[in-house]
């Protein structure tokens, strides 16, 4: 087990508005969701003293912009300026995720008290994903000229292989979308937060990227999530209950740019992410109480579920259905609504959501006796990094 | 079947890993990046052998045959320059002589309905213009 397990927790957590279009500077939702999770706290903002985020922004072909596309660790500073400030750092290699586990680390090396960490996500207007111009470079001039353009057929390729080499059947995702629904219902910062689905809804939704219809792929939208992380010590004089990081892990594996449609490339990604997070935190798939699965795209959510281990491999839309997935089911999953639900802010709400369930703060969502709290933060091929938080530090 | 009579597409733009591979689809020949270490197969093209760290790297003719790894039928017309082949399958073509290494292509001359995993496919090719030929795939006869 790790030297350092539930050393540092989760504190205050922070949203801003979720808007389908960019009516203000990303900049403030940053602010907002900065500002809204010091508070949550009972913090100063004076008080923070590490800053950490991952500032991409994942659609193609449109320009990045610091304060209007992305959230920059540099616009963050000149919006607080911040007197303690000791510390701050932007990731490259494993997405939001990332940013957190480096706060971690630098809170166990001392070099900072409370530190924050946010994801802005921007909308921009027109087509999100572009394909490259009339040109195609890089790695792109072996996908761009058939028709590849942005992540979702990069991902629709390896579903199908999934869903064909285990004899699957698509329409067995409808419980995932549908369920996940039900679960936004529970969470007013998400954007169908009011607005149900239903199985027929899933079923008639018309198709993107085969086996992908609508209701497979996450919405995008304009907004912002933050949260505190500090010292375990630290965390207990705060106002709310801790979330203790028992372990975490990063994928440690990685496909040649422009290889696309690798099954193994998830699994083997995702396995060894969450090797790590099992023996750091001495737990293993059945202990789990409740999971946030990372489902930019919903296949993301199969492949986090086999390569982690809480089922086999071809099972995972068998594992999803008769209720085990719900509230009260045996492994309740996704319980914010998961991207699907909230919008496209990609991982840093899965990992909000994990740590509020583990501390008790999930309100009308929250999962009964809820200690072990497992969360996979993005899609384990490229940016996988997983953790585990728990209520009771023992 | 899918019209790409209208379609423009993205023309790739070799680079120095990648030069060979163009040239040789110019005049209609697969060639892919060979190990001469330990001999494997690799695409795209890298600095290094994924396999084995060996740098003795060189392009070699393979025969074009294979089956079809994984596909997506794309219906989203986003791209207004490929609006008019929706829907279309993209492909993922697993070589004989090559495993592991993974093209993309489309599959042409075949409804959309005839990719799926497993299916025969040989390569084609598709002339963009004089200096670039796209090596596509079509089921096997």
């Amino acid at each position: 087990m790790w030297d350092n397990r539930c050393k540092i927790a989760v504190s205050g957590v922070g949203f801003s508005k979720v808007t389908r279009s960019a009516d203000i500077p990303l900049a403030a939702h940053a602010l907002t969701a900065v500002r809204d999770a010091v508070a949550d706290s009972g913090l100063q903002m004076a008080d923070i003293d590490g800053l950490a985020t991952y500032p991409e922004l994942p659609a193609t072909g449109h320009a990045e912009v610091d304060g209007i596309s992305v959230v920059s660790v540099n616009c963050m500073m000149a919006m607080l300026k911040l007197p303690a400030l000791t510390w701050h750092i932007q990731v490259g290699t494993t997405n939001i995720g990332g940013a957190v586990q480096q706060a971690v680390n630098a809170l166990l090396a001392g070099v900072c008290k409370y530190a924050v960490v946010w994801r802005a996500m921007h909308n921009p207007s027109g087509t999100y994903q572009n394909l490259p111009g009339a040109y195609a470079h890089g790695a792109a001039q072996f996908t761009a000229p058939y028709g590849f353009g942005g992540p979702g057929q990069g991902m629709a390729v390896a579903y199908t292989r999934w869903l064909e080499r285990h004899g699957q059947n698509r329409e067995k995702m409808a419980t995932l979308a549908v369920t996940q629904r039900r679960h936004t219902q529970h969470n007013p910062h998400a954007w169908f937060y009011g607005t149900p689905l239903t199985r027929e809804d899933y079923l008639a939704s018309r198709m993107v990227a085969y086996p992908f219809c609508l209701f497979d792929c996450d919405i995008p939208v304009q907004g912002a999530v933050a949260i505190v992380l500090t010292t375990a010590d630290r965390a207990r004089d705060l106002k709310p209950k801790p979330a203790y990081i028992a372990g975490y892990g990063q994928r440690l594996h990685f496909e040649v740019a422009g290889r696309i449609g690798s099954l193994s490339s998830y699994m083997e990604g995702g396995s060894s992410s969450a090797k790590l997070t099992w023996e750091r935190s001495g737990f293993s798939p059945k202990d789990v109480d409740v999971a946030q699965i990372y489902d930019g795209f919903s296949a993301s959510v199969i492949y986090g579920l086999e390569s982690y281990g809480f089922c086999k491999e071809g099972e995972a839309l068998d594992f999803i259905q008769d209720g085990r997935i719900e509230l009260d089911g045996e492994l309740p999953l996704n319980t914010f609504g998961g991207s699907l639900g909230t919008g496209r802010i990609h991982g840093l709400w899965h990992i909000i959501e994990g740590a509020l369930q583990a501390s008790g703060r999930a309100g009308s969502r929250q999962v009964k006796d809820a200690n072990v709290s497992f969360v996979g933060a993005s899609a384990p091929i490229v940016t996988g990094t997983t953790f585990i938080f728990v209520g009771d530090p023992y | 079947m899918s019209d790409w009579s209208k379609v423009t597409r993205p023309i790739p733009v070799p680079n120095e890993w990648t030069r060979p591979f163009w040239d040789a689809a110019k005049n209609h020949r697969l060639e892919l990046q060979r190990c001469q270490n330990c001999r494997s197969f690799q695409h795209p093209p890298y600095a290094t052998c994924v396999q084995c760290m060996a740098i003795d790297l060189k392009f070699e003719p393979v025969s074009g045959t294979g089956t079809i790894y994984a596909y997506t039928i794309m219906y989203h017309t986003g791209d207004k320059r490929f609006a008019s082949a929706v829907p279309y399958a993209s492909i993922i073509v697993e070589l004989d002589e090559a495993p592991g290494a993974l093209l993309a292509a489309n599959l042409l001359d075949a409804p959309y309905t005839e990719a799926k995993v497993g299916r025969r496919v040989e390569v084609t090719f598709e002339k963009l213009n004089d200096d670039i030929t796209l090596p596509q795939f079509r089921l096997a006869g």
